[in-house]
């Protein structure tokens, strides 16, 4: 590793690439933040779900030429289909289990996911992006910064949404009932709330954002099998800033990985940074954040 | 004959027919058959993990991984033997593992699993990788550690090596079903069932955590130094963080609590992807099946197949017996 101090230079447009990166893993989080809150469920297939769905996607728009909008529309569908499907037939039946069940129930999913992925789309080897807004783009006013037409959509797509969903939980009537299903599901049940509607709801508008969330990011990283699914760890750093339980800062905190992924990225040139960061900063996180007993204290989890 | 005589009888004769079929066989088949060895004691170290004291791992092939590349980077870089070597491999996983422990002094179960893919895409996306430390990743060329001699006898024959990884598997069970029975076991059941009430009653409760992951690291690293030896080259590949899911998928369905789930993983590996290709469907669909079984046993069978069908033969024989006129409580107060 060689450290060259031309990578200032670099500084500007790798905080705008790793803005757009973070608006992506702050939809990813979010979603997994959502079905957290909601159904009591860590759910470590949550970038497999955004890959499968990304990967309907590319069928639709890159392999078939289908407009990428229809793609999404499609992968946003499947990632809803798959949500609904992992809530009804296996995370439902299991009411009441040991934590450790559900989560070994979304490890399988992360298997099944992955490898009929593989199997349909091969595992490995370049696959072209799903692009939705063409690459080229606009210089910042007063300086030499590039920012892309595809990374601003990307950005302000990604972070409405998650911003978005604070709104819903806060002022509409289904984020009222999962905001109460998520504090005390048994006085929810009694006040007449149909948990298992809001659960499932939870799980198909939470994967649905991991869908787009996907669907976004192709442009950004070398798109396979793997680098989708191993997204929920993203997600999960994100998350984990956030206490695993407030929006906003799991937003700040997806920006704040987006961008500590980038920046060193101007100073070394060894592969593998990326991973290197979100570690450090997985660890960070969870030595600052969490004291014994929090986050998981809801005991659904 | 006495009940726990006729049992370890039979015992005896399953271990003298898994050791002997095999000469029968062709070295491809050999050489899968070890390969279904090492993966039985890998899941011996998620039996460890998760099935004693309920903690999710992400990283069991990481840890895989430090005991491979330390023997590989040993033998081939260093021409160090390799009865050296493997402690040395065995002894870094476990160091390995107790440091990734350590963050279970105030974390919870589910937390701690999300830091071990933390762990799992680190080691597979950085430290493995060309350019970080070549010197213990082989860098461009894998490592290429060659089979050592046993009292003069060389293990390079498939079938020697065969005979020399189910030893060190029937070694292995030997150790941790003993830990299991005796007075470790019960303290990790403790743990497992309920932190605060193993608190309770004065037990060093991550202490005893720290423990469990080093001894599963241990094992874990153990059978990555193993498969290293057996394939002949050690590449990044084969340690990442899909075979990590894959492997606790596959204890999980086998029943983490019970350790005969690791011999019934290596049968099930051995067999699952020949069943497939049986009814000609490529053998890259096995995760598939696995993953399949598991969400299906979840929700049907949770407590795992082996734990099942232990119970259904126990319902069986205490059936059959009070059919025969017998009340099976008496009966089995008898022997």
């Amino acid at each position: 590793m060689i450290a060259s101090l031309s990578g200032f230079s670099l500084l500007p447009s790798y905080t705008v690439i790793g803005l757009t990166l973070g608006g992506v893993y702050a939809l990813a989080a979010t979603g997994l933040v959502l079905i957290y809150r909601v159904s009591g469920v860590l759910n470590f297939a949550h970038g497999a779900v955004a890959m499968f769905s990304t990967f309907v996607a590319y069928q639709i728009s890159v392999v078939a030429g289908v407009p990428s909008i229809i793609g999404l529309a499609a992968a946003v569908a499947t990632g809803a289909a798959l949500g609904f499907a992992i809530e009804f037939l296996t995370i439902r039946p299991l009411t009441g289990r040991p934590p450790l069940t559900k989560v070994a129930v979304t490890i399988a999913w992360l298997l099944v996911l992955q490898t009929a992925a593989g199997l349909i789309w091969g595992s490995t080897g370049y696959h072209r992006p799903v692009q939705l807004v063409g690459s080229n783009g606009f210089t910042v006013p007063l300086t030499n910064v590039v920012v892309g037409y595809d990374q601003l959509t990307i950005f302000l797509v990604a972070v409405g949404l998650s911003l978005g969903t604070s709104a819903l939980l806060r002022w509409t009537s289904l984020g009222v009932q999962m905001r109460a299903v998520a504090d005390d599901p048994q006085a929810a049940r009694l006040w007449g709330i149909d948990v298992d509607r809001v659960s499932a709801a939870s799980w198909m508008i939470g994967s649905g954002m991991a869908a787009v969330a996907g669907v976004l990011i192709t442009p950004l990283l070398n798109f396979d099998t793997y680098s989708l699914t191993v997204l929920v760890i993203d997600a999960f750093t994100a998350a984990l800033i956030g206490r695993l339980t407030n929006l906003p800062l799991t937003v700040v905190g997806a920006i704040l990985l987006g961008l500590v992924q980038y920046y060193p990225k101007a100073f070394f040139s060894q592969a593998g940074l990326s991973e290197l960061s979100t570690f450090a900063l997985a660890i960070i996180t969870l030595a600052v954040v969490f004291r014994p007993g929090l986050a998981t204290s809801r005991g659904r989890a | 004959m006495s009940g726990a005589a006729r049992s370890r009888v039979g015992l005896a004769v399953v271990v003298a027919a898994v050791a002997l079929l095999p000469a029968l066989e062709s070295d491809f088949q050999r050489g899968l058959d070890s390969d279904a060895v090492i993966i039985a004691l890998l899941v011996l170290s998620v039996v460890v993990l998760t099935g004693f004291v309920g903690q999710i791992s992400f990283c069991q092939y990481s840890f895989a991984a430090i005991g491979a590349f330390t023997v590989g980077a040993l033998m081939d870089g260093h021409g160090w033997s390799f009865w050296l070597a493997l402690p040395v491999g065995v002894a870094a996983a476990v160091l390995t593992g107790v440091l990734v422990g350590i963050p279970a002094l105030r974390l919870s179960g589910l937390l701690l699993a999300v830091l071990t893919i933390a762990v799992a895409l680190f080691t597979d996306r950085f430290l493995l990788v060309t350019g970080t430390w070549d010197g213990f990743s082989g860098g461009a060329v894998p490592w290429h550690p060659e089979r050592p001699s046993l009292l003069g006898a060389p293990l390079t024959g498939s079938y020697a090596y065969y005979l020399f990884v189910l030893a060190i598997l029937c070694a292995a069970i030997l150790v941790v079903w003993n830990l299991r029975t005796g007075k470790t076991g019960r303290v990790l059941r403790a743990v497992r069932d309920s932190e605060l009430a193993a608190a309770t009653v004065g037990l060093d409760v991550t202490a005893w955590k720290l423990a469990a992951f080093g001894l599963s690291a241990g094992l874990a690293g153990l059978a990555g130094a193993l498969l290293a030896v057996r394939i002949g080259s050690v590449s990044p590949g084969s340690y990442d963080f899909l075979h990590s899911v894959q492997l606790t998928a596959l204890a999980t369905v086998m029943g983490v609590s019970t350790i005969a789930s690791a011999p019934a993983a290596a049968i099930g590996t051995v067999f699952g992807p020949e069943l497939l290709s049986g009814i000609s469907v490529s053998s890259t669909w096995f995760p598939l099946l696995i993953g399949g079984t598991l969400i299906v046993q979840l929700v049907l069978v949770p407590e795992g197949a082996v734990v099942r069908t232990r119970n259904d033969i126990a319902r069986l024989s205490r059936l059959l017996s009070a059919r025969r006129g017998r009340d099976p409580a008496v009966a089995g107060a008898s022997r």
